[in-house]
């Protein structure tokens, strides 16, 4: 008995074009995951929202609280005005990938066209994007236009000579930002997923079954969780350096 | 040579050197960890986590390696 239906690993992914080009083709298997880890996410989220009580909270009333004050705690120390939208944003966020990542404790190998969501990179650099766009929404709210501009110009002390050399670093650093953000999330989850493909197609059925348990404990538990957690913390960790040199621009 | 093996020579290079930038990354977080418990016992928890997160973020580079490594194997292979 063989544990892996597909050919090859899900390395590229089946697409469905709307026949306008590279804008409206979608890779339909990491639609039907996401969509898949959406509605987990939305529904674990409201059981949890709806099952709280002040006099007698259960077990996952604590571990949401505890969880949800650890990113506000996190969020007030780096980034104290932000905290009102990057709460939300950082928590919804490391929750959804979580779930998207624990898709792959599902037999996936043998359920086609399910893979979890992250590991198509479209995915996660939609994220990436969305944290990339709302970080400079919010540095222009900070800094006014032209502040905003003029942070470019990092490190403020130097001479203006000197200034205008650090604007090409300074971009790159920008740039640099999301694209490692998804990449990071992205190869990560799917080195663990090749691993599992590589498992099932090279060892014998009942090996493969021990396998394949022993790896999804060690990797998916744990490496799905630190990724999840370390995309929250950065999203968090870029607000709070989106306000570097703000105080003492300010201050005099 | 054809473009397969080519690729495939590449892809163990780069996952050779990447591991030895992961696993130098992996042992300098380790070895921060255990004098900072050496010198500190109960600060052991909170420096368990900063490590975790570290590793997190030093292994990222090696995974990101290796995923962009058999992407362009396996997609080459499927040509």
């Amino acid at each position: 008995m063989r544990f892996v239906l597909a050919d090859q690993p899900p390395v590229t992914h089946p697409t469905v074009s709307l026949g306008c080009g590279n804008w409206c083709t979608f890779n339909y298997d990491s639609l039907i995951s996401s969509a898949l880890a959406v509605v987990v996410t939305v529904i674990a989220a409201i059981l949890i929202a709806r099952s709280m009580s002040s006099e007698r909270p259960n077990r996952a009333q604590a571990l949401a609280e505890w969880a949800f004050s650890y990113v506000r705690s996190t969020s007030k120390e780096n980034a104290p005005d932000a905290s009102s939208f990057v709460v939300p944003l950082a928590a919804t966020i490391g929750f959804y990938i979580l779930v998207a990542n624990y898709l792959d404790f599902l037999p996936i190998t043998l359920i086609p066209n399910l893979h979890p969501a992250n590991t198509d990179v479209n995915q996660t650099a939609a994220m990436a994007v969305v944290v990339f766009v709302l970080l400079h929404w919010y540095n222009i709210r900070l800094r006014g236009f032209r502040g905003y501009l003029l942070y470019y110009t990092r490190p403020h002390e130097l001479p203006v000579w000197a200034r205008a050399l650090f604007v090409p670093l300074n971009i790159i650093e920008e740039v640099v930002k999301p694209v490692t953000l998804s990449l990071r999330l992205f190869g990560n989850l799917l080195a663990g997923l090749l691993m599992i493909f590589v498992i099932g197609l090279l060892l014998p059925g009942p090996a493969a079954a021990v396998a394949l348990a022993v790896w999804k404990l060690f990797d998916v538990l744990f490496i799905g969780l630190i990724q999840a957690f370390i995309f929250m913390l950065l999203t968090l960790v870029y607000f709070g350096l989106a306000r570097e040199g703000f105080e003492q621009e300010h201050s005099h | 040579m054809d473009h397969l093996g080519a690729a495939m020579i590449a892809f163990g290079l780069a996952l050779g050197g990447g591991a030895i930038g992961a696993a130098i990354g992996d042992g300098l977080a380790g070895n921060a960890t255990i004098n900072g418990v050496a010198r500190q016992p109960e600060a052991r928890g909170q420096l368990q986590g900063i490590m975790f997160i570290i590793i997190g973020l030093v292994e990222g580079m090696y995974f990101i390696n290796l995923a962009f490594g058999a992407l362009f194997v396996f997609s080459l292979g499927a040509k």
